[in-house]
């Protein structure tokens, strides 16, 4: 007999996205998710952010689970989230942590809201009566708030909840309650919880300018914000409600706008020697973003020292800022904000492109201000018995950013690591789920098993027949609301509609006997519910309904409780029961031809294809193998290894490429479960999610093979650019810094005897007519070589001639240490790149100095370029082998830069490392855990099981014109050569319903979303005509 | 550079000669069959499937009367493709409709030899009869209508016709030049590779260029288009009100003919006549309800609407929906005047190129913002 296994469970400490993303990964594994959060919501920062560059749109939704979409929510995440094997639990401390690796005994405490959120029917009336007014911490003190309140505006249901310091126990509150939802005395729980592993997601402190010395010569004014503070002002439930950006001093619009980067980074007098990575972005953003809300005389500037554009497509969101939205960069540290008479704000600045000093005033500074990750690391290491480094943060693996050393079973992700942008953070929380899952698998713990109650038989072909339940909650009929008396009469008079119930409280226990009470002695076919919150009702109703021997799809809730509400709210302002009937109307409409909607069950072949044998891929080779899934390696050249485990031996950061490819490649070939084909390409790749077909094609020769795969990870990586700039090729002593560090490390090249030695920055990339982005390695390589130089050869000279130093993160002490071996760092700009000439057989370097704004010349014993990166010239044929798509730079297009940096748009594709775009070893590690796990959340399983509303073909009225194959965003649709019919990827499509509206005669159609049923329902709401009146 | 033959011809002999260099195309191999209007019997002109050259006598290109739409008998040939190379001869609205018809997959031009001919108009069917009647002949035709004289005692040619600005024809192999020819000749022009290699087995030889060939093009082009804008504006005057346009639509009885007749409405099934159309008497009675009365059949404004939302961008302006009408509906005006805008908005022009994507035939995340309102 089989033993019962325990299910794997984990707690993930922290609800912004980096944690949400790895609960809802796990999730998708089929694992149990505890999701704590101190604060009282969950989204963490991004939760107040209306806009992310580079679309400059919100887009949270889209880290939700693309596959088997009826497990969970699927609507705006910042207003709440949903999953069957999630427990959220916001407001919740972690108090302590007992037990080691995979056995862990975890005591919450869960704070008590004083507010039942079960309960409340979120009517408000007790925050009106509410006699006290605190400053609102979500708009950062610029608007005041109540004692009970509402955390999140934009949060559904809305989780009203008591500010225990503030509240005076008044008691006003509690006397207009009708439901009974407010306990004053409510405690606080401890609870104690056994999970397996725990992610720790919390992100780290931010620098708060009211709370060091180092921010008072700028915070003159109220007007002086940092840079979360502006984005509520800039948010449409923020402070203006999305109007102008105003100043908060007085109201008035602001037009002259000042950022200033590195407000408590880069500052090693407070012991803050690190670069908070994301500020440059974030105030390039904010920038933008002020000039399209105030429109073109807004004037924004931002005062920085390096602009720090590192990731992918970040450099082309600069040039893009500065060039068709006008936005001004000075590259000068402001030393103070001083405060005019008349409010506005004074700024002395020196713009070293002009070389003159200005004084110029603003209306608005904006703070970029930064992280202060050593408290949060402490308070972690010390709950959990971790290890801090030497920098003061908690100790990682080696080649690792989440898994904590020498703790099995512990991982960190999202700004932990160090402030992280939406990509990373979404990256991280893959990779800790990935790292989590391979733990668990180690434990041999269970997945979750579903539920399995069978769907009962569909009578949808019998005339339809709709009864209708409309749910009270709990209030009294009258006047304000609705008359449920009178909307039952006019409901039964419709002549779809067999009964009609109205029931009391329908997500009580009651409310549930009474439903399943219906459905079980109903002679109908549909059941129509009218409650509040269907987006949250309607996954329990679903279990509900097949209980009662009823199909769950001809089930349907709607927002009855919404018109009701508007109802009880502006009861003069129209006949709300004749408002109600008419929306019920509608969806009768809409249910009475609907058809039963079924989950459809796709095979899965467990196997994986990984493209590109470096280390990226050879990660993702061994992780997946790991787990027990057949991978098949697929490597162009004879060798594994790529760029970084066949030419680097070090880095600046202590790592050691080589040695670690090395002993990759080791585990590789011992593995039974992973197949190398070197010498391969792809040529070509047939099928979808769970059934591809690869031929492989064996270099310089007709051989072909063929092999079958569920899923495709991507890593195809890249190499060192090519140059013909500053005479490269001319002479030895012109070489590139991938040499340069060989030649070091070789001992090939002597630097004994050298006394200058300059680096150029940037050769050919940051530009147009190059690589227009930015390589991200080479600042950092620049300094790993410089030092290395210094190290053999103290006396040398070492220039490095630079545009902006990208040491992101805690690389600014790299920076710092190569400042203080006497490394030069000159800035240069693109309008006068430095000029090379051969003087007497050795190259001599022109460029003029930005800070003496004099030419200097450099005789150079060693000129060294540092050429970027540039990715594979193969990306082309796979991407053609593959129907994927490249950006315009040649690396592979993600599905979402921002939310799916490791999906393609087609399910069942996943990318890691250099392909992505040029970035760091533990980074391209990292990505490739990211994309195993994606690839081993459907390969763990023989089948998928895909959501119930998808489009499908019908095949008689098809011409085959294949529009809708083109106009499909997710690759869901294709042209069956073999067959001459358009086919469906259900588990790829994503019911937007593109095809459906390009399709002029329905013959593509999105289930339960016919014309029929959406212009039956248009009719409805037309019928009754009250647009007359004054309301909506 | 494009070739030019000329074919001479004496009176009453313009298809002898046609059928002379058609026959020899079939018979060198350059082709396997022709499509081309020929006359059938001693009335009426049909276009015809020609496999043996010796039936190639009753050619008549020119015969001023296009009954159904080339591009709808080009794509049941092609669609699902015979192997077999075949020269159609269409004219440029036809030919415009086919480049449409090939972006939506339901023309393959692989082997398709296309000979687009000058037009200088249609009449309608009924008319072409009169016209047979009254002895006219396609060379009289040719004649009378390069000197604008087109209209017969009670008739002319369609409307369609008299505000086109393409008389000639582009995507095509070859074309048949009778605009500014010379009295008794008529130029086949070799466009492509394909076309060449046709006219040099046509054994016709390449010489002599049309010489009063553009600017009798430019002028007519000229007219037409100065005819079309003027009746673009009275139309729009006439329809500015959702009333005034159902009471041009008031003789629809919903045949549906103009969607059968249309070269672009390339649906298998309209529709109108799926299951999404097909109500309940109780549906019919709750519309009746709203207003206490409903004109049956109903829904005659939505269909021509859907069909102006479906087919606009693609619309050539051939005007077979007019000609379609048992009702003597001008329905020609509503889709070209609808087409000229909806088409402007994407900077489209329907039959101008096959390689022009037609809109919103891809998936853009930014895409008329203006009409969307999509917000940030």
């Amino acid at each position: 007999m089989a033993e019962t296994k325990p299910t794997g469970t984990v707690l993930v400490a922290g609800a912004g996205i980096s944690g949400i993303k790895a609960a809802i990964e796990l999730a998708e594994a089929g694992y149990k998710v505890l999701l704590a959060d101190a604060s009282t919501q969950i989204g963490g920062i991004l939760a107040k952010l209306d806009y992310q560059f580079p679309t400059d749109h919100c887009g949270m939704c889209r880290m939700l689970p693309m596959v088997g979409r009826e497990y969970a929510s699927q609507y705006c995440m910042r207003k709440s989230l949903f999953h069957e094997n999630i427990e959220i639990m916001p407001f919740t401390e972690i108090t302590s942590v007992q037990g080691d690796a995979g056995n862990y005994k975890v005591e919450l405490l869960k704070k008590a809201r004083l507010v039942d959120p079960a309960v409340c029917n979120e009517m408000g009336e007790c925050i009106d009566v509410c006699p006290v007014e605190v400053a609102d911490e979500f708009n950062h003190g610029l608007t005041m708030r109540k004692a009970i309140y509402q955390a999140v505006p934009h949060n559904t249901p809305k989780l009203l909840l008591i500010d225990k310091q503030a509240c005076t126990r008044c008691g006003e509150c509690v006397k207009v309650c009708t439901t009974n939802a407010i306990n004053l005395d409510a405690q606080d729980e401890a609870e104690t919880r056994e999970v397996h592993s725990i992610i720790l997601a919390s992100g780290v402190k931010l620098y708060n300018t009211r709370e060091f010395e180092d921010a008072k010569s700028y915070t003159v004014s109220p007007d002086v914000v940092s840079s979360l503070a502006f984005e509520r002002m800039m948010s449409g439930s923020g402070t203006y409600k999305g109007d102008v950006i105003r100043r908060p001093s007085d109201g008035k619009p602001a037009k002259n706008i000042a950022w200033i980067q590195c407000m408590g980074s880069r500052n090693r007098r407070q012991k803050r020697d690190y670069c908070s990575s994301i500020c440059c972005m974030f105030a390039l953003k904010e920038a933008v973003l002020a000039k399209e809300h105030g429109g073109p005389d807004v004037d924004t500037t931002i005062f920085y020292m390096d602009m720090r554009t590192f990731g992918k497509g970040f450099q082309q969101y600069r040039d893009k800022a500065v060039e068709e939205h006008g936005v001004k960069l000075i590259r000068c540290r402001v030393q103070g904000v001083m405060l005019n008479p008349d409010g506005s704000l004074q700024m002395r600045y020196f713009d070293p492109d002009t070389n003159e000093f200005f004084v110029k005033d603003y209306d608005l500074v904006v703070m970029s201000t930064g992280q202060i990750p050593f408290e949060t690391h402490k308070k972690w290491a010390e709950l959990m018995n971790a290890s801090l480094d030497s920098r003061g943060l908690i100790a990682t693996e080696q080649y690792s950013k989440i898994k904590v050393a020498g703790k099995p079973g512990l991982f960190i992700c999202g700004s932990l690591m160090g402030l992280t942008d939406v990509s990373e953070a979404m990256s991280s929380g893959i990779a800790a789920a990935g790292e989590a899952t391979s733990f668990l698998t180690t434990l041999g713990v269970d997945t979750l098993k579903e539920e399995e109650i069978p769907e009962p038989t569909a009578r949808e072909r019998e005339m339809p027949k709709v009864a209708v339940a409309v749910c009270k909650c709990g209030e009294k009929p009258g006047a304000e609301g609705i008359d449920y008396e009178i909307l039952s009469k006019e409901l039964q008079g419709v002549g779809a509609v067999g009964e009609v119930h109205v029931i009391e409280s329908i997500c009580k226990a009651d409310g549930e006997a009474a439903t399943l009470d219906i459905l079980a002695k109903t002679t109908c076919n549909r059941l129509l519910i009218g409650a509040c919150q269907p987006l949250m009702y309607r996954q329990k109703l679903k279990n509900v309904a097949r209980k009662a021997g009823f199909h769950s799809s001809l089930v349907e809730v709607f927002d009855l409780f919404g018109i009701a509400r508007k109802g009880m709210i502006e009861p003069s302002t129209g006949d709300w029961t004749r408002r109600a009937a008419r929306e019920v109307k509608a969806d009768i409409e809409k249910l009475k031809y609907k058809p039963a909607l079924y989950v459809k069950t796709l095979p899965i072949n467990q196997t994986a294809l990984v493209v590109g044998g470096g280390i990226g891929g050879m990660q993702a080779a061994l992780s997946l193998a790991g787990k027990g899934v057949p991978v098949h390696l697929v490597e162009k050249d004879a060798h594994l290894g790529g760029y970084l485990g066949n030419h680097v031996e070090a880095t600046v950061d202590g790592m050691a490429p080589m040695a670690l490819a090395n002993d990759m490649k080791l585990k590789v070939f011992e593995n039974k479960n992973i197949t190398v084909h070197l010498n391969s390409e792809v040529e070509k790749t047939v099928g979808n999610l769970g059934t591809f077909e690869s031929k492989l094609r064996l270099k310089d020769s007709d051989e072909r093979t063929y092999v079958h795969h569920g899923a495709v990870i991507m890593a195809t990586g890249g190499h060192e650019g090519a140059t013909t700039e500053y005479g490269y090729g001319s002479a030895d002593s012109v070489l590139t810094q991938g040499a340069l560090k060989k030649g070091l490390a070789s001992g090939d090249i002597d630097v004994s005897g050298v006394e200058n030695v300059v680096m150029i920055q940037c050769v050919g990339s940051r530009q147009k007519g190059g690589r227009p982005y930015c390589s991200r390695i080479c600042c950092m390589w620049a300094i790993a070589n410089a030092l290395k130089i210094k190290e053999k050869n103290p006396e040398a000279r070492v220039f490095i001639l630079y545009r902006d130093v990208m040491s992101y993160g805690f690389n600014e002490q790299y920076y710092t240490k190569a400042r203080a071996a006497g490394i030069i760092f000159m800035n240069y700009n693109l309008e006068s790149k430095p000029q090379m000439e051969m003087v007497e057989g050795k190259p001599v370097v022109k460029f003029m100095d930005t800070v003496l704004n004099t030419e200097i010349e450099l005789p150079a014993d060693l000129l060294v370029l540092s050429t970027g990166v540039d990715p594979e010239e193969s990306n082309h044929d796979l991407a053609n082998a593959f129907g994927i798509s490249l950006t315009e730079d040649g690396f592979l297009a993600e599905a979402d830069s921002k939310w799916r940096p490791i999906e393609f748009q087609k399910v069942g594709l996943y990318l890691a490392g250099t392909a992505h775009s040029p970035m760091p070893l533990k980074s391209v590690i990292m990505q490739a855990e990211a994309a195993a796990h994606k690839a081993y959340t459907y390969l763990s399983g023989r089948e998928v099981h895909t959501a119930s509303v998808t489009s499908m073909v019908k095949d008689a009225l098809c011409i085959r014109c294949q529009r809708c194959v083109n106009i499909c965003p997710y690759g869901a649709r294709s042209y069956n050569e073999v067959d001459k019919c358009i086919t469906v990827d259900a588990a790829a499509c994503q019911a937007c319903g593109m095809c459906a509206v390009e399709c002029q005669n329905n013959a593509a159609e999105v289930t339960g979303w016919s014309d029929k049923q959406l212009m039956a329902v248009i009719d409805a709401k037309l019928m009754d005509d009250l647009f007359s009146s004054t309301v909506e | 550079m494009a070739k030019f033959a000329k074919l001479s011809f004496k009176k009453d002999e313009l298809n002898k000669e046609l059928s002379g260099f058609f026959k020899g195309i079939m018979e060198n191999g350059a082709v396997d069959a022709v499509l081309a209007p020929m006359a059938q019997g001693k009335k009426g002109n049909r276009l015809t499937l020609v496999t043996s050259a010796a039936n190639i006598g009753q050619i008549d290109p020119f015969a001023p009367i296009a009954a159904v739409s080339g591009a709808k008998i080009a794509s049941s040939l092609t669609s699902r493709p015979s192997g077999r190379k075949v020269a159609m001869v269409l004219r440029p609205c036809e030919i415009r409709a086919v480049v449409e018809l090939v972006k939506l997959k339901q023309v393959n031009l692989d082997d398709v030899v296309m000979i687009g001919m000058d037009c200088l108009g249609r009449y309608e069917n009924t008319d072409f009869a009169k016209f047979q009647e009254q002895g006219g002949t396609s060379e009289s035709f040719l004649e009378n209508a390069q000197a604008g004289k087109t209209a017969m005692a009670d008739c002319d040619i369609i409307g369609a016709c008299k505000i086109c600005e393409f008389p000639t024809a582009d995507n095509v192999d070859m074309r048949l030049c009778v605009i500014g020819a010379d009295e008794g000749s008529v130029f086949v022009e070799a466009v492509t590779n394909k076309g060449e290699e046709a006219l040099g087995k046509s054994g016709l030889k390449a010489g002599g260029v049309p010489a009063g060939r553009g600017e009798a093009v430019k002028k007519l082009v000229a007219t037409r288009t100065e005819a079309r804008d003027k009746k673009f504006a009275e139309f729009r005057a006439e329809t500015n009100t959702f009333e005034a346009l159902s009471d041009k639509l008031s003789a629809c009885i919903n045949c549906y003919n103009c969607r059968v007749a249309c070269p672009v409405c390339y649906c298998k099934e309209c529709v109108f006549i799926t299951d999404t159309f097909r109500h309940t008497g109780e549906q019919f009675m709750m519309w009746a309800d709203k207003d206490g009365m409903l004109k049956m059949p109903n829904d005659t404004l939505f269909y021509h609407l859907t069909r102006i939302t479906h087919m606009s961008l693609f619309c050539v302006g051939c005007g077979q929906c007019t000609s379609a009408c048992p009702n003597d509906i001008d329905l020609m005006p509503l889709f070209r005047t609808s087409a000229d805008k909806t088409q402007a908005r994407f900077n489209y022009q329907a039959g101008r190129s096959v390689d022009e994507e037609q809109p919103m035939a891809g998936f853009k995340s930014d895409e008329l913002v203006e009409v969307t309102g999509q917000v940030k």
